[in-house]
């Protein structure tokens, strides 16, 4: 809205593309020394002033319990930038966002701590023109959480808008949900709060939306008529990189269905939007989300990894893990079937699963089409007759890609499933931009259209609570799936009974 | 800078015919896919280039820098018409490029044609067969247009995106008026637009003030001053006097006298900008207003 009024305003700016440069503002991050805050959100600030799209009246305050100067912290985020960041290093652009950058040390939950933000806040606004805005990033433990929130609500100015980018999880159930989310509403509006699942800022997530709504021959096909099934997969290689003591309370169900995996299915699943604002967009996927159900608990798997070689090399069962109890029940894998009860989609299963330490690192959506009705030449297929299928691939070769038979060259009629591809990297030869780079701009400008709306968050818990409800009565027999492979027998028996299998990639 | 291709593969040919260009081509492709066939032909358009001898350095220079960036075919003509002999000679040459993170390579066709004596007559005719179908066509022009004369208007009659460089024309602005015939045909891109995109922006940060600007004073290629001038005439729909002095690239920008801050944004090289060109489409009726207000 600002940019348009602006434009109406000003006759020059039309054509300028200027559209995507934020207001002056200070990024406050609470819990800076973590490694969110190396890995991924230095390194995004870093693609963001190197594209010159942070606003030029912009500072950066680290917040975490680290004793340590301006000077250490911005050294430490240099090297954070230099290790990670996807762009050459410039001593130019790095200059300027450190000249930007500040440090505060507080446990948070000392109030002389939380003045000394404030403090740097007032600083920053008289030394760099920020106009008292705060986008507070709050990347800490689930325990201080309410009281950062708290200390945040009661000293908020009157100048200047604020904004409060929430990193999962969102609670460990519906009703701790909901009492964070009161928490949070006790001092903050909802249009204020920013929840972020990073896969929302990722490009082949956003391009599901362009591939269904920017293009006229999907959307009519894209329905239970047309579609036999679909399969969600977020597979991961690794195990749980030294994060046992969440791991253990969350497990894959918490860890990644709760909020990934439904938000991937939310997207394809949805209505298309009258626009592409952040209501309309929202509004759809809450509406999938809510129709969501699983038709009972022989329907869901869960598994855990014994040892077993990825990528040639051993590796250790879950429970041989570190911190993780001998024996422990935790989840690291699921798959389960889930209807949406709507026009759409009436009896077509989305079959998902996720996992770690399966064979490979793989997010993907699979559509696979009905068969054709009556091929004229099945007897002769060279491979037998397949259905269609679109790939979406998320990560890694972000692309899409369709299946379709063709007939194999020569006599006769041999036909054989080829791929047609979209690989991102093929078309356009520039780099992906990392997803928290697209997020954290967008809440910069005010644009909630890829963050999680607090009715989103209550209705995946409901639908995860629904699953995991009846696992309190029953314990299966872990480990059920070694390390490597694509998961337990179970899972593969989920599809069999539906004459169905799950996509070996 | 753009990263060494990992295989060239070529043909030559000469007094050939469009069909053997084709045919070799597809070749090429062909070999390219033996023993793995793990490379993709990812076009996103056919990128034509007409490129007079007097402007063959540069031109493939720039061109160099872009085929990794823009997968597309490329093909590349240069007229000879001065030549004793009638013929089409060829080189044809399939540039594949890594892709990040995998085996594959994303390959760009790159077609020289030499168009030698009365070949220079009908360009289109050669350059329609090797179009790709359904994929936009942008025709960037070196040098001044031969506005009106059949061959050129024959190729603006194709084309999706006309690209120039007004900076290399001897006589801006009154040539504005001849490019002006060619909106209402094809979307034009002109380079040097595209160069003073940093100063309007900073320009346009003078709002309200600039809004009773007198005259504008620019350092710069004669073409840049007066497409700003232009801009600036266009939306305050007023008239803004120019005062100009030549020199090599956008370098100084007075309002009223007062001399402004350059962009943070240093300049762009050739390949950069002519890139940004390739990735847009439609009309830029702005640039049309300022070009017909540069006059």
């Amino acid at each position: 809205v600002t940019v348009v009024e602006t434009q109406q305003e000003n006759p020059l700016l039309e054509g300028l593309r200027v559209g995507r440069t934020p207001e002056p503002c200070a990024l406050v991050i609470f819990g800076a020394s973590g490694d969110l805050t190396k890995r991924k959100l230095f390194p995004a600030l870093y693609a963001l002033a190197y594209r010159r799209l942070l606003p030029e009246k912009f500072g950066v305050v680290g917040v975490a319990r680290t004793e340590q100067s301006d000077e250490d912290f911005v050294e430490q985020m240099e090297r954070a930038v230099r290790e990670f960041a996807r762009d050459e290093f410039s001593d130019e652009v790095w200059a300027r966002l450190a000249e930007a950058t500040r440090y505060v040390s507080t446990d948070f939950s000392d109030d002389e701590g939380e003045n000394r933000v404030a403090r740097c806040l007032t600083r920053l606004d008289e030394e760099r023109g920020t106009r008292g805005n705060r986008l507070y990033y709050l990347a800490v433990p689930p325990q201080v959480f309410a009281m950062v929130v708290r200390e945040l609500g009661e000293r908020r100015g009157s100048e200047g808008w604020v904004r409060l980018i929430v990193e999962k999880p969102f609670g460990h159930d519906l009703a701790s949900a909901r009492e964070l989310n009161a928490q949070i509403g006790e001092f903050f509006r909802e249009d204020e709060v920013f929840r972020i699942d990073h896969y929302l800022g990722k490009e082949t997530v956003q391009n599901m939306l362009a591939l269904r709504f920017a293009n006229g021959i999907f959307e009519p096909i894209w329905n239970r008529q047309f579609i036999d099934h679909v399969q969600i997969t977020v597979a991961e290689s690794i195990g749980i990189e030294g994060r046992a003591a969440f791991y253990e309370h969350a497990g894959a169900i918490r860890d990644i269905v709760q909020n990934h995996l439904l938000q991937l299915l939310a997207i394809t699943a949805m209505e298309p939007p009258i626009d592409f604002s952040a209501d309309s967009v929202r509004n759809e996927k809450v509406k999938v989300l809510r129709a969501l159900h699983t038709p009972g608990p022989k329907h869901i798997v869960r598994g855990q990894y014994g040892r077993g070689f990825v990528e040639g090399v051993e590796v250790p069962a879950y429970r041989e893990e570190e911190g993780v109890a001998p024996d422990s029940m935790t989840e690291t894998y699921v798959a389960a079937k889930l209807y949406v009860d709507n026009w759409r989609w009436a009896d077509t299963p989305f079959y998902v699963r996720v996992g770690k330490r399966l064979a490979r690192r793989e997010t993907t959506i699979a559509i696979q089409f009905q068969r054709a009705p009556h091929p004229p030449f099945a007897e002769l297929a060279g491979d037998g007759m397949r259905p269609n299928v679109l790939l979406t691939h998320v990560q890694p070769d972000e692309g899409v890609s369709l299946e379709i038979g063709a007939k194999v060259p020569g006599q006769g009629m041999s036909i054989r499933t080829v791929h047609m591809d979209f690989l991102y990297g093929g078309a356009f030869r520039t780099g992906l931009p990392e997803a928290y780079e697209r997020l954290i701009l967008d809440a910069m400008l005010g644009d909630a259209t890829l963050f999680t709306r607090i009715d989103e968050v209550e209705e995946q818990w409901s639908l995860v609570d629904s699953m995991v409800a009846t696992w309190q009565r029953d314990r299966p027999s872990f480990p059920n799936y070694p390390a490597g492979s694509w998961g337990p027998k179970a899972a593969d028996d989920l599809l069999h009974r539906d004459g169905r299998s799950w996509r070996r990639h | 800078m753009a990263a060494p291709a990992a295989t060239v593969d070529d043909w030559t040919g000469e007094g050939v015919s469009v069909s053997r260009i084709e045919r070799e081509l597809a070749l090429l492709r062909t070999a390219s896919a033996v023993g793995g066939g793990t490379d993709l032909r990812t076009s996103v358009m056919t990128h034509v280039a007409w490129v007079p001898a007097e402007w063959r350095e540069p031109a493939l220079e720039t061109l160099a820098g872009l085929a990794e960036r823009h997968p597309s075919r490329t093909i590349v003509l240069l007229p000879d018409r001065e030549s004793d002999a009638d013929r089409l000679d060829a080189e044809v040459s399939l540039r594949c490029f890594p892709i990040s993170g995998q085996e594959r390579h994303v390959c760009s066709e790159v077609i020289v044609l030499h168009l030698r004596g009365r070949m220079c007559e009908s360009p289109a005719s050669i350059v329609q067969p090797l179009l790709i179908t359904s994929l936009p066509f942008f025709l960037r022009w070196r040098g001044r247009p031969p506005f009106g004369d059949g061959a050129f208007e024959e190729l603006i009659g194709l084309v999706d995106r006309f690209i120039v460089d007004s900076v290399e024309w001897p006589d801006v602005p009154g040539s504005y008026a001849e490019l002006g015939v060619c909106f209402e045909r094809t979307a034009v891109s002109d380079i040097a637009w595209s160069r003073g995109l940093p100063w309007r922006r900073v320009l346009a940060e003078r709002w309200p003030g600039i809004a009773e600007i007198q005259e504008l004073r620019v350092a710069g290629p004669r073409a840049d001053a007066c497409l700003l001038a232009g801009w600036l005439r266009a939306r305050l729909d007023r008239h803004v006097e120019l005062a100009h002095e030549e020199a090599e690239g956008l370098q100084r920008v007075a309002v009223d006298g007062e001399e402004l801050d350059p962009p943070a944004a240093g300049p762009r090289d050739a390949s950069d900008l002519l890139s940004e060109e390739l990735d847009r489409f439609g009309r830029d009726r702005i640039y049309e207003a300022a070009a017909g207000a540069a006059q």
